[in-house]
C-alpha cells in the first residue's frame, strides 16, 4: 500500500542526499568540518560536540532555500519534477552553487556559531572533542519524512559510528539533531551508555558561578525553537542565561513565547515542500518578535535563524540582529 | 494535475488572500482573549480535561459496545436508533426516513460535512436550510466550511454585508454586524415551523441513558430540533461515552476550550416529545418532535481506533482550539484540511476517507511544531500522528 511517490519532491531530494551522501546537502566528505580547522579539537574523546548539518552547511542551505523559493514563486510546476530535475531543465546547478560557496568561505555564519559554542564550552571547563568529517548526519529528517525504515538503518549506523569512537556523551547545538540523537536514535538503536545534552543545558548549569557582561547594552528577545521548547522542554535554560548577562534588557513577545512560541515556518521539512508559504510564516514570526522592540533576537537553531532573518527582511526590519545564544554568551564571556 | 499540485495551488491562493488573513487575525486574537478569560474564571477546567482524556481514551477502545448500549437506551426511550457501518449505509437509512420533496432545517454538524449531508439531501430533491449563521453564510457563498466551530471564520464582515445585501436587495453597511444577524434571523424564522424534518449532530452522547448533548449559542439547534415533527441526529461513534456524568464533563471541557465560560444553550435530547397529561395516556409529539431517530456512524472509526498512534484523532472534542494555534491555519484557514482540518483532518483524510494522496499532501503541510498539542484539552500529539501518518503512507512495510 505504501507509496514512496507520495513524498513531496523537495523532501525526496534531501532524503536522497542523506541516504547517498550522508549529509543533508549531498556535499562531499569533509566539507562540513572546515569551521573547526583551527580549533584544535581532538577527534577521540568521551564527550563530543555534535555540530550538525544545519550550522555546518548553513550558507549552502541558505542558497538552496533561496533557489527553491525562486522556483516556487516562479510557479515552476510546483517542483513536481524534483529539485534536481528542475536544475537540469533550467540549466541551474544548485549543487554547483553551494559547492562553490563551500569551496570559498563556506558556512561562515554557521561556522562562527559553532566556534563560539566551542569556546564557551571550553571556558566552562568542559573537556570534549569533535568527530570532524566522521560526524554522521543524525538522519532526523528521514524520520520526519516518514521514511522510518531508512531512518532506522541510518540510526544503527550512527550508533555504531559513535560506539567505534567510544563516545559516551554528546553535546548538541542544533535542536533537531539533539532531539534526534537523544530521543529518536535512542528509540530505534538504544545505547544505555550514551547521554545527550543540549548546549544551553550545560551553560545554564554553570551560570550562577559566572560573571557575564555583554559588551554593549542591548535589548534582546528570545525565540524558542519548537524542538527545544515543546519536544525537549528546554524553556528556562536560555532565559536563565540571558537574564544572568549584564547589559541585556530581556523582553518577551506578548503572547507567543515559551510553549506558545510560534514556529518560524521552517519545521519538519516544510520549507522544502512549501518554500513560499514558509517565507510568509517567517515574516509572521519575525513581526511578533520585532514588535517587542528588541535590537537582537536570540534563538538556538540554524533553521530558525535563517527563517527569522528572511522574515525581518520582508517586514523591512533588517536592522534587528539575529544571533544564536552561543554567540551572545561568547561575547558576554569575551572569548 | 496531481492531487498534490491542485492542493498546493489551493493553499497558496489562500495564503495570498488578504481577506482570509484579515478574518483569521481577528478571530485568533479574540479566541485567545476569550479562552484565557474563561480559564481564569473556571480554573478547574484543566484538571477536568485530564479526566475527560481518560474517559475518551477508554470510550474509544469500547466504541462498539457503547454504540450497542446507546441504541438500546434510545430504543427504551421510544426513539429509533441505528448503527451505520459506512457512509452509504447512513445515507440509506436517512433516505428511508426523509424521502424527497421535504423541507429540512439543519444544525451545524461536522459529521454531516463528512457524509456531505446537505448535498445528498438536496440531490434527493429536498430543500435544506443551514441554520447556524456561519454555515448559512457559507451555504449562500457556496464555500466549504473553514473551521469546525466557526465555519465562516475566513469571511470578514465586509464580505458578509455584501452577501446579505445581495440576498435581501437592500444595502447593508459593512460595520453593522447586528443588522446582518437580524437578516439571517428573519430569513430563517418561518423555516423552522414549516420544516418537515430537523437535523442535528451531537457533541457527546451518554450511552447509559441514551442522551445526546447539543451545545450552542445561537439557539438555532433548539429550534431546528424542537419545532419540526421529526428530529434526525447523525452522530459519529467517537462521540459516545459511558454515562451521563461523563457526557457532562466532556461537554464542559468542550465549550470551555471552545472559548466559552458557558454556552447560551445546552440541550439534552433523549426521547421524542411526549405528554401524559390527558388521562395519563402517553402520547408522542406534544410540542416537540413526534419522532426521534439517532444514527450512529462508524465509517472507519472502529478501524481507526485500532491504530495505537492515529486513534488519538478520535479523542478530538471538536473545540477547535488547535486551529487557532496552527501557523499554517492562520494563513490558509480550512484549505489546510479535507473534511476536518489540520492535525485530525489529515488523519481523517487518510484513515476514514481513504484518500492517500490528499492525506499525504496534508501530512506534509504540517510543521510538526506542536503548538496545537499545547492547546489541546486531550493533549492530542499531532506531530506524532503526522509522522506516523506519513510513515504509513510512504514507508516500505
Amino acid at each position: 500500500m505504501a507509496n514512496k511517490g507520495l513524498v513531496p519532491p523537495g523532501l525526496a531530494y534531501l532524503a536522497d542526499n542523506i541516504n547517498t551522501k550522508h549529509n543533508l546537502l549531498g556535499a562531499g566528505k569533509g566539507a562540513g568540518s572546515k569551521w573547526a580547522k583551527d580549533m584544535q579539537l581532538p577527534r577521540d574523546a568521551e564527550t563530543v560536540f555534535f555540530a550538525g548539518c544545519g550550522y555546518q552547511y548553513s550558507s549552502d542551505l541558505e542558497s538552496l532555500m533561496s533557489l527553491m523559493r525562486r522556483m516556487d514563486k516562479g510557479g515552476v510546476s510546483d517542483m513536481a519534477m524534483g529539485v534536481a530535475g528542475f536544475q537540469k531543465k533550467l540549466g541551474i546547478d544548485a549543487a554547483g552553487i553551494y559547492r562553490k560557496m563551500m569551496g570559498g568561505r563556506g558556512g561562515e555564519d554557521g561556522g562562527e556559531v559553532l566556534r563560539d559554542a566551542v569556546k564557551v564550552l571550553r571556558k566552562l571547563g568542559l573537556s570534549f572533542g569533535y568527530l570532524g568529517d566522521e560526524e554522521p548526519c543524525c538522519g532526523g529528517i528521514l524520520h520526519y519524512m516518514g521514511l522510518e525504515e531508512d531512518f532506522t538503518r541510518h540510526a544503527r549506523e550512527v550508533r555504531s559510528q559513535l560506539k567505534s569512537h567510544k563516545v559516551s556523551m554528546i553535546v548538541g547545538i542544533v535542536p533537531s539533531c539533539t532531539y534526534t540523537m537523544r530521543n529518536l536514535v535512542a528509540k530505534v538503536a538504544p545505547d544505555a551508555g550514551l547521554e545527550v545534552k543540549h548546549f544551553s543545558q550545560i551553560v545554564a548549569e554553570k551560570v550562577p558561578s559566572l560573571s557575564l557582561k555583554f559588551p554593549t547594552s542591548a535589548k534582546m528577545t528570545y525565540h524558542d525553537p519548537c524542538q527545544l521548547v515543546r519536544f525537549m522542554g528546554i524553556v528556562e535554560e536560555p532565559r536563565t542565561i540571558l537574564r544572568a548577562i549584564q547589559g541585556i534588557e530581556f523582553v518577551e513577545p506578548e503572547w507567543a513565547t515559551r510553549e506558545w512560541a510560534t514556529c518560524c515556518g521552517g519545521g519538519g521539512g516544510f520549507e522544502a515542500v512549501f518554500p513560499e508559504m514558509s517565507e510568509i510564516l517567517a515574516s509572521n514570526r519575525a513581526r511578533e518578535l520585532a514588535d517587542t522592540g528588541a535590537d537582537i533576537i536570540v534563538t538556538q537553531c540554524p533553521g530558525c535563524i535563517m527563517q527569522i532573518k528572511t522574515g525581518l527582511k520582508n517586514i523591512k526590519a533588517d536592522k534587528v540582529e539575529v544571533l544564536d545564544l552561543a554567540q551572545v554568551v561568547a561575547r558576554a564571556m569575551g572569548v | 494535475m496531481s492531487v498534490f499540485s491542485d492542493y498546493k495551488k489551493e493553499i497558496m491562493d489562500a495564503a495570498h488572500n488578504d481577506r482570509i488573513r484579515l478574518a483569521l487575525t481577528r478571530g485568533i486574537k479574540s479566541y485567545r482573549g476569550n479562552v484565557n478569560e474563561a480559564m481564569k474564571r473556571f480554573p478547574h477546567t484543566i484538571k477536568m480535561a485530564e479526566e475527560v482524556r481518560e474517559i475518551k481514551s477508554n470510550a474509544i477502545a469500547d466504541m462498539e459496545n457503547l454504540a450497542q448500549k446507546a441504541c438500546e437506551s434510545f430504543e427504551y426511550n421510544k426513539a429509533k436508533a441505528y448503527i451505520a457501518r459506512t457512509v452509504d449505509d447512513a445515507l440509506g437509512i436517512l433516505d428511508k426516513l426523509v424521502g424527497a420533496g421535504k423541507l429540512i432545517v439543519k444544525g451545524k454538524s461536522m459529521t454531516g460535512e463528512e457524509v456531505e449531508l446537505r448535498e445528498h439531501l438536496e440531490h434527493k430533491g429536498n430543500e435544506v436550510f443551514e441554520t447556524d449563521l456561519g454555515e448559512f453564510i457559507i451555504q449562500k457563498l457556496g464555500s466549504p466550511p473553514m473551521h469546525i466551530l466557526s465555519p465562516a471564520i475566513h469571511v470578514p464582515k465586509e464580505d458578509v454585508a455584501e452577501l446579505f445585501s445581495k440576498l435581501t436587495g437592500e444595502k447593508l453597511p459593512s460595520d453593522d454586524i447586528a443588522r446582518m444577524v437580524a437578516v439571517a434571523r428573519k430569513l430563517l424564522r418561518e423555516k423552522y415551523f414549516l420544516a418537515d424534518v430537523g437535523m442535528s449532530g451531537a457533541n457527546v452522547v451518554a450511552a447509559d441513558t441514551g442522551t445526546m448533548f447539543l451545545i450552542e449559542n445561537e439557539g438555532n439547534i433548539r429550534l431546528a430540533t424542537g419545532a419540526p415533527p421529526i428530529h434526525i441526529a447523525l452522530i459519529g461513534m467517537e462521540k459516545l461515552v459511558p454515562t451521563l456524568s461523563d457526557a457532562y464533563k466532556v461537554s464542559e471541557v468542550t465549550w470551555r476550550y471552545a472559548n466559552y465560560t458557558v454556552p447560551s444553550y445546552v440541550s439534552l435530547v433523549s426521547a421524542p416529545s411526549k405528554t401524559g397529561d390527558i388521562e395519563k395516556t402517553t402520547t408522542f409529539g406534544a410540542h416537540g418532535p413526534k419522532e426521534l431517530h439517532v444514527i450512529f456512524l462508524d465509517g472507519g472509526r472502529t478501524e481507526l481506533a485500532k491504530d495505537p498512534i492515529l486513534r488519538q484523532a478520535l479523542y478530538c472534542l471538536r473545540c477547535g482550539g488547535c486551529l487557532y494555534e496552527c501557523p499554517v491555519f492562520a494563513v490558509t484557514a480550512g484549505h489546510f484540511g479535507d473534511k476536518y482540518f489540520a492535525g485530525c483532518g489529515m488523519v481523517w483524510a487518510g484513515m476514514v476517507s481513504h484518500k492517500p494522496e490528499k492525506a499525504a499532501a496534508l501530512a506534509y503541510t504540517c510543521l510538526t511544531c506542536g503548538r496545537c498539542k499545547v492547546r489541546c484539552p486531550m493533549q492530542i500529539d499531532t506531530p506524532a500522528m503526522c509522522v506516523e501518518l506519513r510513515r504509513s503512507l510512504v514507508d516500505k512495510d
